[in-house]
């Protein structure tokens, strides 16, 4: 697609489509977010709204055959700043 | 820039602070540089059982660097201002990046 | 002061000096170990830590420090389950990021981590 057309150039561009909406992120320490992206820089610091988080906790000793039980935690916060460090990837919503 | 002035506007306002070693405490958002280093005032602890070095301080500073998340009070954020903002910083970098 | 570093120590010192990086300069250091409802103490003297080492400084209210329900112990006694503990937390640790890494596909961040 013509990069004039849909205004993408640079990755960033692709969460500034994305403000105001509800993303998916992807964080370092086994955590996930959705919530509504409000701003960012470019450092990849967020804020974000009416968000839920999600944790995978591990309980090693619940282990069945090796394997361990991974066990997801959630819960929702109103209004979030994330720092950017943590950040592995920011997902648009998906579009239809 | 922009998240700096965000946490400025957000002084005298209660805040959580979640650490990267799930440390997270709770107080007056007292100071904020351009590092985002937070100091807090008059803090509280969660889970003070697992963190009992923290029952005798009152007062801190935390290094930006080690923070995870930051709950902010929502009715104190304006979420069309930081849109608005976001792009016109994204547009404004844009342009520098095209004439460099 | 209390300052909490990115490997879990907790120095209590006086803050004799600091800058933008939060380098500091901590007097008459001790390092503070916590087992329970037991901490212990060991003299370290004087330190100049990096600041990207620091998570945070915390200033000790001496009248709330009187209400802390902690009883001070040896430290040599306290050293060794502080040892164990660490040592089983840091096992735990390793399973669970191996575990997520073969199911879920979450990275293993190895090393120091975030686990401080």
């Amino acid at each position: 697609m013509d990069p004039s057309v849909t205004g993408i150039q640079e990755p960033f561009d692709l969460i500034r489509l994305s403000l105001s909406e509800r993303v998916f992120v992807k964080l370092r320490g086994d955590r996930q977010l959705t919530g509504i992206l409000h701003a960012y820089d470019g450092h990849m610091n967020l804020i974000m709204s009416d968000v839920e988080e999600t944790i995978m906790i591990v309980d090693p000793e619940a282990a069945t055959n090796g394997q361990g039980v991974v066990n997801i935690a959630k819960r929702k916060m109103e209004m979030l700043f994330v720092r950017g460090d943590g950040v592995i990837l920011v997902s648009p919503p998906a579009r239809t | 820039m922009l998240i700096f002035s965000v946490f400025k506007t957000l002084t005298d306002q209660t805040v959580t602070v979640e650490l990267k070693n799930d440390l997270s405490i709770t107080g007056v958002l007292k100071s904020v540089d351009q590092f985002l280093n937070i100091r807090l005032d008059n803090i509280k602890v969660a889970d003070e059982a697992r963190h009992p070095h923290m029952m005798a301080v009152k007062n801190c500073f935390i290094r930006g660097s080690v923070v995870r998340y930051v709950q902010l009070p929502a009715e104190h954020v304006d979420t069309q201002l930081l849109e608005d903002a976001t792009r016109r910083g994204t547009r404004k970098h844009c342009i520098l990046a095209r004439v460099t | 002061m209390l300052v909490i570093l990115r490997d879990g120590r907790k120095l209590h010192g006086v803050l004799r000096s600091y800058d933008q990086f939060a380098n500091l300069v901590l007097e008459d250091t001790v390092e503070r170990i916590y087992h329970g409802n037991a901490f212990a103490e060991s003299w370290r003297g004087l330190f100049l830590i990096r600041g990207e080492n620091v998570v945070l400084l915390g200033e000790i209210d001496l009248d709330r420090e009187d209400d802390v329900p902690l009883k001070q112990v040896d430290y040599n006694i306290l050293i060794d389950y502080h040892k164990q503990e660490a040592e089983s937390k840091k096992e735990r640790e390793e399973a669970k990021s191996q575990i997520l890494y073969e199911q879920k596909g979450f990275c293993k961040e190895g090393g120091e981590g975030d686990g401080y």
